[in-house]
């Protein structure tokens, strides 16, 4: 059954946005309802993608109070919690009860608020993500992303500014995209020489804290201009060192040829990919792993300007996780909205829109690869 | 959500790993029964030396953990891997290391104990 995305609506990533949780879902769901051309009563399902609003923010039943908060009555509604790919989750679900045949309209909205806990509980929270026997030892994300790049380096004869590219090129795109938490450019030497966090990375390596959410409708054969043309996730090993290689990410590679297999189309059909870049390493790691570029080949690639918004891959052109930011629960959706801006030519900002693509790709990463979702999307 | 997780392993056994007594396969993160055959009766043996793979540094550390806190993946016979605290910085990959000295690993609700890394 075919799945068109009717409607989008997000809200500009920020530090701290001074709003609730639920303030925050609710003011998305609008907007993508009123993008959608269609009145909250047409909504049969609702899918909330959320990580930790009771730790973050207080906040439990979150789908009940965006169905109250909207006058939805009698949709079917629930939160899905995938870490930092409960956005993608919350969209496979949608696809899925469209394809059943349960739901004909479905809202997504994939939501975090970050802001309103310190910095040493927020990363307690997400450090909860990892094995017992990984917290023990102090690890937080970073700490995966540091061991992976130094493995990279080392094996690919590297240097930092291999990672550096990354972190240049996705802040370039942000520049001119009003929903991004960082609207600067930063250059090679200032993310060559910002503090080190998880070595060899640097501050600049790292995706930022966010508040923020986005949303999307889903119709039924519907006449959107935009069509998903498939979602697919696999799960990965939970444990990060029980990988044969570090530098191997399975749950990514596997998403990605299902994903691609069920679309029907080869890499060279992709015009726009979103990666999720919570550390630039990650860009790297998943380009090779969804096949884009042979291993220990996309720094090259990146380094050469190919998935420039003007390359022969246009990587990140939102600014991805790394400069739009990164609320947990609203980035899978978030990427899926850059890519229905991309394909239908309304790519909000001056000078972000790519020239006509036809075909954009979104891979959404839970924990250190301990579970991904991959999407693809076609213009009709 | 505020109080910090309690291990379940005793966290002075990081430095051993778990045997199948069944099928003899090997595995370091705590599961309840053996991948390989299923068999739930294991027994826990300390690991040897084992070689680095990979190392960082990590400047901003989680309430409790020492602050920059040195990791280091590390590869042991049998095909075990695992992450865990290097006693100290400038240890290369390929090195030989073992298991040392008890410290605290994390201090919080449960505070943690175990043996860090040493390539002694
Ligand atoms: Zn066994």
């Amino acid at each position: 059954m075919d799945v068109s995305i009717t409607g989008v609506g997000m809200t500009r990533f920020e530090s701290d946005a001074q709003a609730s949780t639920l303030e925050l879902a609710e003011r998305v769901a609008w907007d993508a309802l009123e993008d959608a051309e269609i009145d909250s009563s047409a909504v049969e399902s609702v899918h909330v993608g959320n990580m930790a609003a009771e730790a973050l923010d207080s906040r439990t039943g979150l789908e009940n109070a965006v169905c109250g908060a909207l006058g939805i009555e009698g949709a079917t509604a629930d939160r899905i919690e995938n870490t930092s790919a409960s956005g993608a989750s919350a969209l496979l679900r949608a696809v899925d009860a469209i394809r059943a045949g349960r739901s004909r309209t479905a809202l997504v909205v994939g939501v975090e608020t970050m802001s309103s806990v310190d910095t040493d509980t927020a990363t307690d929270v997400i450090s909860s993500l990892t094995h017992d026997r990984e917290y023990v030892q102090g690890l937080t994300l970073p700490s995966f992303a540091g061991l992976a790049a130094d493995a990279y380096l080392e094996r690919y004869d590297a240097d930092r500014e291999a990672l550096a590219a990354v972190a240049v090129k996705n802040h370039r795109n942000a520049t001119v995209n009003p929903y991004a938490q960082f609207q600067k450019e930063v250059t090679l030497d200032e993310a060559l020489k910002s503090p080190p966090v998880a070595e060899p990375l640097r501050l600049y390596d790292c995706c930022p804290t966010s508040d923020g959410a986005a949303a999307v409708v889903l119709t039924a054969d519907g006449d959107g201009e935009v069509q998903l043309s498939a979602i697919e996730g696999a799960t990965g090993s939970h444990a990060v060192a029980e990988r044969a290689d570090p530098l191997e990410i399975e749950s990514v590679a596997l998403a990605g040829e299902r994903a691609m297999a069920r679309a029907s189309i080869s890499h060279e059909d992709v015009d726009v990919a979103c990666i999720h870049d919570a550390f630039t390493i990650l860009e790297l790691l998943e380009l090779e792993e969804l096949g884009f570029y042979d291993n220990g080949q996309a720094w090259r690639a990146t380094l050469d300007g190919r998935t420039d918004r003007g390359g022969e891959l246009p990587v990140n052109p939102g600014g991805g996780l790394k400069a739009r930011g990164h609320p947990l629960g609203a980035t899978g959706v978030s990427q899926v909205i850059e890519l229905v801006w991309q394909l239908r030519g309304d790519a909000p900002g001056e000078g972000r829109q790519l020239d006509d693509p036809d075909v954009g790709l979104a891979i959404n990463v839970a924990g250190f690869g301990n579970n991904s979702i991959c999407t693809i999307v076609k213009r009709a | 959500m505020n109080e910090s997780r309690e291990p379940t392993v005793e966290s002075d056994d990081a430095g051993q790993a778990f045997r199948c007594t069944n099928c003899s396969s090997s595995w370091y993160y705590t599961r309840g029964r053996c991948l390989d055959c299923g068999s739930s009766s294991f027994e826990t043996y300390r690991l040897g030396p084992g070689r680095v793979v990979a190392t960082t540094t990590v400047h901003a550390t989680p309430p409790g953990v020492r602050t920059p806190n040195h990791l280091g993946l590390v590869r042991f016979d049998d095909g075990v891997s695992l992450i865990a605290q290097l006693e100290s910085s400038g240890v290369s990959v390929g090195e030989s290391v073992g298991f040392g000295e008890i410290v605290t690993l994390r201090e919080g609700d449960a505070t943690s104990i175990g043996p860090q890394l040493t390539t002694e």
